[in-house]
Formats: C-alpha cells, sequence, structure tokens
C-alpha cells in the first residue's frame, strides 16, 4: 500500500474515533450492555443479594402461570394507555395546536408556553401540585372550588377514582409534545392555500378538514406510537403521584416491573417482566423508523475529505 | 332578489362594502374571543394549581393554610387580566395597550396589597438559612441526623446537571458532526440504529443499568447518574446537533479548507461557531432534564449526602407534608424557579429544535 493511502487510511481512522468514539463507548456502556444485562438476567435468580446462584426457566413460568397480579395490571395498563392517548395526547393535542393557531401570534404562543409549563417543571413538584389539588380535605384546590363554588359535597380523588388522577395528570403534560409537533406541522402549511379556500367559499371546519387534516397525517400516526410506548413505559408521575396503590390499583406493568425490583428486591424477575417492554419497545421503535423521512436522513454527505 | 318582476333586476343594488367589512370584523372579533375564552378556560387547571403552590409558600403559618388569600388573590388578578385582555383585543394602538397594562397592573398591585398584604411572609423560605428546618418542625427525636442542609442537595444537583449538560454539548456535536459530514462504511447501518435507540425508552432498562453501576462500583455516586443520565439522552441530543450541522452551507468549511485548515480545525473555528443556537438549545434542554430528574436518581443515590433538589423535596414533602404545608411549598418554589427561569429566557432558542425528518 503507498504511503499516502496508508496516511489517510490512519487519518480516516483517527477522526472516526476522534467524532464518534465517545458516543460509540458511552451508549454501549449504558444502553447496549444493559440490554444484553437484561436479557441474562431475566434467566436467573437474582434476588435482593444480588447474587446469581443458578440459571433458570422459573421467571416465564411465574409469569405465564402463576402470577395473578400480573394480569390486573396489564389491565390498568390498556385502560391507562388507551384513555391518555385517546383523550389527551392525541385529542386534545390538536385542539391546541389548532385553537392556537387560529389565534394572534402572541396569545398563541402565551398558550403553548402555558402549556408546556408542566413539562419543564421538575417532576416532583407537578406530582405534589397534585396532592395539592386532590388533596382530600377541604383544603384542597378541588373541593374548595367543588364546595364554595358549586355547593357539592368535598371528593377523595385519590382513593375513590385514583385511575381518573393518573391519566389527568399524566395527560396534561402527554397533551404538550404532541401539541408543538402539530402545531409545527400546521405552520408549514404554504399560506396561500388558507387563502385559496377562503376565496373559494370555504368555512373554518372546512379548512381544518380539508387542507389542515391531510397535512396532519404523518405527524399524527408518528406521535401515536411515540406517545403509546412512552405511556407504556414512563411511571414517574404515577409512582409519585399515587405510588401505584391504593394497593396495587394504579400500578401499570412498567411500574410493577419497578416494584417487583426495587420493593420486593425481586431483581431477576423485574428483569424478566422488562424483558417484554425491551420487546415492545424495539418493534415500535422500528414502527416510528418507517415513518421518519428516511431518504433525507440518510442522505450523504457532500464533502469527504478526512 | 327581485321576485316580483319578470326581468331579473336589471340593476343589482350595489353591496355596502363597509356594511361587509364591519359584519366580518365582528364576526372575527367574535371568533376570536370564543377561542381565547376557551382556551383560557382549559389552561385554568395548569395555572390555578401554580399559583397555589405560591400562595401557600409566602401566606402558609405553621399547620393552617389560609384559602382566603388564594380567592381575593384571583379576585383581584382575574378582571384585570380580562379588563386588560379586552382593551387588547378592542386597540391595536401600542401605546393604548401599554398605557393600559400599566393602570391595571397598578390598580392590581395596590388592591392585592390591601386585601392580602398582612397574611404575606417569608418564614416558610427559612429553609435557605437554616439547615436543621426538618428537625425544628419534627423534633430531633425522630428526624434528627436524616436531612442534609438545602444548600448540599441544591449543589449537587447543580454538578449533575452541569456536567451531564457538558458531556452531552460535547459528544453530541462531536457525534452529530460526523453523522453529518462525513462518509464512513456503515454509516446508513449506525444511522438507523441510533434512530432505533433514539426512540427506544431507556426507562425500561433502569434494572439492569442499576446492576451495572453496582458493579463497577458508580453505585450512589453522582458520576455514575450524570454518565447514566448522558447517555440515554444521548441519540436524542445527536440527532439535534446532526439537524443544525446540515443547516450549515457546506461551502463556508470547503473555503475553509482551500485556505489550508485540516478538518479538526474547519470544525472547531469555523463550523461550531454557526451552530450556536443549537449549541444554546441543546445546554438549556439537557440542564432543565438533568434538574427535574426523578426515577433515576431515586434509584441510584441512597445516602444523603448524595441527594439531590428531587430528592430533597421528596423527602421532605414525605416526612412534614402532614405537618407544615408552607415549608413544602417554599421548596417546591426554590426548585422549580432556575428550570422556569431558564424556560421562560431561553424559549427562542429550544423551539429551534427540530426532531430530525417527520415527514409532514
Amino acid at each position: 500500500m503507498p504511503d499516502f493511502a496508508r496516511a489517510q487510511l490512519n487519518r480516516q481512522r483517527a477522526n472516526l474515533a476522534l467524532f464518534l468514539g465517545p458516543a460509540l463507548v458511552l451508549l454501549a456502556c449504558f444502553f447496549i450492555a444493559p440490554v444484553v444485562v437484561d436479557l441474562a438476567l431475566a434467566f436467573t435468580n437474582m434476588d435482593r443479594t444480588l447474587a446469581v446462584t443458578a440459571f433458570t426457566l422459573e421467571n416465564f413460568e411465574r409469569m405465564a402461570t402463576r402470577d395473578s397480579r400480573l394480569l390486573a395490571s396489564l389491565g390498568i395498563t390498556a385502560v391507562f394507555v388507551l384513555s391518555t392517548l385517546a383523550i389527551f395526547n392525541v385529542t386534545f393535542a390538536l385542539l391546541l395546536a389548532l385553537m392556537t393557531t387560529a389565534v394572534p401570534r402572541a396569545a398563541g404562543a402565551f398558550f403553548r408556553a402555558v402549556w408546556l409549563l408542566p413539562r419543564m417543571s421538575p417532576s416532583v413538584v407537578y406530582a405534589l401540585l397534585w396532592a395539592w389539588v386532590v388533596d382530600p380535605n377541604e383544603r384542597g384546590l378541588l373541593n374548595q372550588i367543588l364546595v364554595h363554588v358549586l355547593g357539592a359535597a368535598p371528593v377523595d380523588l385519590r382513593n375513590n377514582a385514583p385511575m381518573l388522577v393518573i391519566i389527568l395528570a399524566n395527560g396534561f403534560i402527554g397533551a404538550s409534545l404532541g401539541m408543538i409537533i402539530f402545531t409545527s406541522a400546521i405552520r408549514s402549511i404554504p399560506e396561500h392555500l388558507f387563502h385559496a379556500a377562503r376565496a373559494d367559499g370555504a368555512g373554518s371546519l372546512a379548512i381544518v378538514r380539508h387542507i389542515i387534516f391531510p397535512a396532519l397525517r404523518w405527524p399524527i400516526s408518528y406521535m401515536t406510537i411515540h406517545q403509546t410506548l412512552s405511556l407504556l413505559v414512563s411511571f414517574e408521575y404515577i409512582l409519585l403521584i399515587t405510588g401505584g396503590g391504593p394497593f396495587y390499583d394504579t400500578t401499570v406493568f412498567s411500574l410493577y416491573a419497578y416494584r417487583r425490583a426495587f420493593e420486593n428486591g425481586q431483581y431477576a424477575y423485574g428483569a424478566a417482566l422488562s424483558l417484554i417492554l425491551i420487546v415492545i419497545g424495539v418493534v415500535a421503535a422500528l414502527l416510528m423508523w418507517r415513518l421518519m423521512d428516511m431518504r433525507r436522513l440518510l442522505q450523504p454527505p457532500r464533502i469527504e475529505v478526512h | 332578489m327581485d321576485v316580483g318582476g319578470a326581468l331579473p333586476a336589471v340593476k343589482a343594488p350595489r353591496p355596502d362594502w363597509l356594511a361587509l367589512a364591519r359584519r366580518a370584523r365582528i364576526t372575527r372579533r367574535a371568533a376570536q374571543s370564543t377561542l381565547l375564552a376557551v382556551l383560557l378556560l382549559v389552561s385554568i387547571p395548569i395555572i390555578l394549581p401554580y399559583f397555589w403552590m405560591v400562595v401557600i409558600s409566602l401566606t402558609a403559618r405553621s399547620g393552617g393554610v389560609s384559602t382566603r388569600v388564594l380567592w381575593s388573590g384571583c379576585a383581584v388578578i382575574v378582571p384585570a387580566v380580562l379588563i386588560y385582555t379586552t382593551i387588547h383585543v378592542l386597540t391595536p394602538s401600542r401605546r393604548l395597550r401599554l398605557v393600559a397594562g400599566v393602570v391595571m397592573s397598578a390598580i392590581g398591585a395596590v388592591l392585592l396589597g390591601a386585601l392580602v398584604g398582612t397574611d404575606l411572609h417569608f418564614a416558610n423560605y427559612r429553609f435557605l438559612w437554616n439547615p436543621n428546618i426538618v428537625e425544628e418542625i419534627r423534633s430531633k427525636a425522630t428526624a434528627g441526623g436524616q436531612f442534609p442542609s438545602v444548600w448540599i442537595a441544591f449543589r449537587n444537583s447543580l454538578a449533575l446537571a452541569l456536567s451531564q449538560t457538558a458531556i452531552i454539548l460535547a459528544v453530541a456535536s462531536l457525534a452529530g458532526y460526523y453523522i453529518s459530514r462525513f462518509a464512513f462504511r456503515g454509516r446508513e447501518a449506525f444511522l438507523q440504529g441510533m434512530l432505533v435507540l433514539h426512540a427506544f425508552p431507556a426507562m425500561t432498562l433502569i434494572i439492569p443499568i442499576f446492576l451495572i453501576l453496582h458493579w463497577v462500583g458508580l453505585l450512589d455516586t453522582i458520576a455514575g447518574v450524570m454518565l447514566v443520565l448522558a447517555t440515554i439522552e444521548l441519540p436524542f441530543y445527536v440527532f439535534v446537533m446532526k439537524g443544525f450541522f446540515d443547516g450549515v452551507p457546506w461551502d463556508i468549511e470547503m473555503s475553509a479548507m482551500t485556505d489550508g485548515a485540516t478538518r479538526r480545525q474547519a470544525f472547531w473555528m469555523v463550523v461550531l461557531p454557526h451552530v450556536r443556537v443549537g449549541l444554546i438549545a441543546v445546554a438549556v434542554f439537557a440542564f432543565i432534564r438533568a434538574w427535574e430528574e426523578y426515577i433515576f436518581v431515586r434509584t441510584m443515590l441512597i445516602e444523603n449526602k448524595n441527594w439531590v433538589m428531587s430528592l430533597y423535596l421528596f423527602w421532605v414533602s414525605d416526612d412534614i407534608m402532614g405537618v407544615d404545608y408552607g415549608i413544602v411549598a417554599a421548596v417546591s418554589v426554590f426548585y422549580v424557579l432556575p428550570s422556569l427561569l431558564l424556560y421562560v429566557f431561553c424559549q427562542r432558542y429550544l423551539t429551534q429544535m427540530t426532531i430530525g425528518g417527520i415527514r409532514g
């Protein structure tokens, strides 16, 4: 091999190591390795001593035949994910995007900022706000309104309707991401289409139906998959607001895996439960990947000098 | 329309353009006002709890929360905002709007001072200079030695958020530049893999990550959590940075290199300054995310000298929520403030981030 070619190859390798190396190392250690570890762990009997003494299929057998609480948590997960998604993360997000793009720019930006507030606040603070809202005594914000404004009896939502609380709490956060994505999709519709439609006598609803909705088809399908996945795996607000309770009433599947591992010390069983989520995650990620604009993303770079 | 005549009206009455325009204006204004009212209505459940938190932190005295302040506050602020908004909608004049804003805030401030001024106090914020606040409230026997000073948690949070942000900035801009500009074998496969990781929920990996940190001895250290937090969000930031690098015209790099710069010099001295907006956006976003992190720190930080703000607030609320609302609310306000300030002042940077290539 001639010297200059070898020098160039060396420089290419050095550049690869310099630019991509750090990212590759981090991802290998804390992203790829955990997947492998989880896969192995699911076939062991690790408990709170963190020692592995045997390889076994017991975890999967327990999942399939002996865990009645697992079935209940799957039901809870379905209710939680589907209602939050249908009411807030897609429908309400769409409504917010439509409304905030229809009012003057400054007002629209203000209301979008308000709706992003929960997402930007720390989760512990957000959970505390909910605790103060649904506080069962007369100081709870909701009860103050119910009792003093509407003259109704105070309610204890956290114990009597815990699912409602976690759906609302997650929905208020979930709506904002869809709102942002849909807003930018609406903004990217060429202005002249709206003018043309108006000149042809279209009303507001007809414009929404025939101009905005077609433009939102891809963002909506993308958001639906993205949000299904993130609702399926996220249990942060549930853990903070209800702790999965009362008893196991709001323990969704991902929280169930977490509680098994970190509350009961059944790390191997928790890992086996997570394995299901990991498989779902990979499938959904591949699905989303079909919806992305791959051609633009994979466009070859234009300078190849190293 | 002329119905009576045999012939259609020879001369259609000239439309009253002014009246039509007026009607259109009124309809439009009515529609806009309705929309604004609806938006305001659905936003109340968000605004009111934040306001309630601030009110509790400023008025609660050990044990009791006065709900009177909340509603008198609302009774002053809501009409003031409504009047101002109405004026804003009715007049296009910038001067009038400004005058209306100043007048309404002045009236509001005076009324608030008269109605609730005597209830306001800062005693709930005494945790800032009294490190043993929980002991003071719950007696030394029950809470002795459990709680560090809030400033230790604050310092830990700051260290975690800043170092995580620095790692993300460095690693994501290097990798983003490389996949934006260089052709290498396996580039397509690498990009596809990154996309899958970007969409993949890292929360599901919390159990194995916990074990890996335990095995390498980084469990219960800020450094361990920092590496984990930086990594699980990395694919997202790499794509964000790639998007910004894609937007830099390649001619400027080319001309730098014809002038004799190496590729690395061109990256460092020419291209990087061009993506300043992207770097700021990524930094702000990463900082806010690390500042608010709860689940991972809850799982991986145990000793109270390693507590970050989220853990401090969680344990304070866990311990004294039943006894003293005011302190909990005050800690919340103190904790949420940096995030909110960053968010409010850097919003124009954050809105420039695009998650590369969503079709639509």
